[in-house]
């Protein structure tokens, strides 16, 4: 039957029991719940994300859906300096699979702390876990120390020398010679790693890996501030002590255009908006993502993230 | 040559690797949240039966393998090689080598039709029907009387199959027997 809910009652029932058990988590926390436009006027420059362009009946280009809501929640953390949380779909073209969708609910989060804002944020997804799941509080672990035991390479020294003879056996030698030091990092991570993380959050990634967290000294090594959730051998939430400095941040930007062009792929509108927002000052704070789809995933022991979604195959 | 990119890999799907002719088995887009995408394949090797796995990056492409399955009659063997013709009414031929028909050569029966894998033209597998119905050629005789239950003893069919059949099968009958497990599975209703 075409156009029909996929998913059973029981597992809609989970979903809502989630979704309401997410909302008091956060209300409990004084967090302020928003709800934000699904159209962006910049995409994400993220080099591996791919976003929707949204045009008008005439094909007048309007905007981008939303990859996440991030842009639009910091311009709220900059506004109110108060923590905030949204629920909503998120898209992303060109990711499908079973656990993945092109479109999907995320959950976001800011808190400003002025003080450790990395080990609160650490702490806060494990009483997420801890309190709304049966798998108990995650373990913590160093990306060096698992990626090391798996390897015996220090990921943060390593170089791209180092890493393609890893992939090739993954990939094939052809294929692992045109990886780049971040996508061999990612094809070792995501299939000798990924699949054994039964409930870890994993810190302190590679800083080629920092996207829009900070960098920090970790003895010689330069680690992006990043804590990663796993469960069941799946990524499930994101975290980062966020970027502050619209200097640094535009910088990001433009390094992201240029590893999209030396990647073959597009490259993308700046963000004007999210850095006048970190211009005109973001308070100390860390921000997560997490896959609420996934959670329920694994939460229900389902085999695919299709059986967790109301409607699926509707496209 | 044709070939296909790993987001129109799905199960099913032929493709050459390495050579071989091969199957998709099962296809799993892996990706992390921020980072390049790929796609972990199943693969079946056609040639061996092995099923390997493989990591693509996703938007890499592969060759397709030029294989395809075709309803033939088998028609005789000449003490090296096994004759098929095809039931399209083109009474076209195809010549299978030993290693092609594999196991399927105990369940090899005039007439009966068999699904050819061909690769590049020429037999690569040939798997007989799930079912098939062949005479008992070797037997001890049956015990008087025991109808139903209990044991049971080899049967040595026509192809040179042997089964195990209940105790009162006699030779000459014809079975209905499963050729995926090789198990016995009735009597034929007799013609």
């Amino acid at each position: 039957m075409m156009g029909r809910p996929t998913a059973t009652r029981t597992i809609l029932e989970a979903r809502a029991s989630l979704l309401s058990g997410l909302r008091s988590f956060f209300e409990a926390r004084q967090s302020l719940e928003v709800d934000v436009p699904a159209i962006a006027k910049a995409p994400a420059s993220d080099p591996w994300l791919d976003s929707f362009a949204v045009s008008d009946p005439a094909g007048l280009h309007v905007g981008y859906l939303l990859t996440s809501p991030e842009t639009y929640l910091k311009r709220l953390l900059s506004k109110y300096q108060c923590p905030v949380h949204a629920i909503g779909k998120a898209y992303r073209a060109n990711e499908q699979g079973s656990e993945h969708a092109i479109e999907f609910t995320m959950l976001e989060w800011y808190r400003p702390t002025p003080i450790h804002p990395f080990q609160a944020m650490v702490s806060e997804i494990q009483d997420l876990v801890e309190t709304l799941t049966e798998y108990g509080r995650p373990d913590v672990i160093a990306y060096s120390d698992v990626f090391e035991a798996t390897y015996g390479l220090n990921p943060h020294q390593a170089t791209t020398d180092d890493l393609v003879g890893f992939s090739s056996n993954i990939l094939g030698a052809k294929a692992a010679a045109s990886l780049d030091f971040d996508s061999h990092l990612n094809v070792l991570f995501a299939t000798e790693i990924e699949p054994h993380l039964m409930n870890h959050i994993v810190i302190n990634f590679p800083a080629i890996q920092s996207a829009l967290a900070r960098l920090e000294r970790d003895g010689a090594d330069s680690v992006a501030k990043r804590a990663e959730l796993y469960i069941a051998g799946r990524e499930i939430a994101n975290g980062y002590h966020e970027l502050t400095d619209a200097v640094e941040q535009s910088a990001r930007f433009d390094e992201d255009n240029r590893r999209r062009e030396s990647l073959h792929r597009p490259v993308v509108p700046r963000d004007d908006a999210l850095l006048d927002a970190l211009t005109s000052g973001l308070p100390e704070s860390y921000g997560v993502a997490l896959g609420v789809d996934r959670l329920l995933q694994v939460m229900t022991q389902s085999k695919t993230l299709s059986e967790c979604m109301t409607f699926t195959g509707h496209l | 040559m044709a070939s296909f990119s790993t987001n129109e890999f799905k199960s099913g799907l032929k493709v050459l690797i390495d050579g071989d002719p091969c199957t998709i088995v099962e296809n799993e887009f892996v990706k992390p949240g921020k980072g390049q995408a790929f796609n972990r394949v199943k693969i079946k090797n056609l040639k061996t039966g092995r099923v390997v796995e493989k990591t693509f990056k996703s938007g890499d492409s592969v060759e397709a393998a030029d294989v395809i399955d075709l309803d033939m009659e088998y028609l005789y063997a000449d003490g090296e090689f096994y004759h098929f013709m095809m039931t399209d009414g083109s009474f076209e031929q195809h010549v299978a080598d030993a290693k092609a028909v594999g196991d399927a050569s105990k369940w090899l029966k005039e007439q009966e039709t068999y699904l050819i894998t061909l690769f590049n033209g020429a037999p690569l597998a040939v798997s007989p029907p799930n079912h098939i119905e062949l005479e008992v050629v070797e037997t001890d005789p049956g015990l008087k009387g025991d109808t139903a239950q209990g044991g049971s003893k080899p049967a040595t069919l026509s192809t040179g199959a042997v089964v195990n059949v209940p105790l009162f099968i006699e030779i000459g009958e014809v079975l209905r027997v499963d050729t995926r497990t090789g198990d016995y599975v009735s009597r034929a209703t007799k013609k």
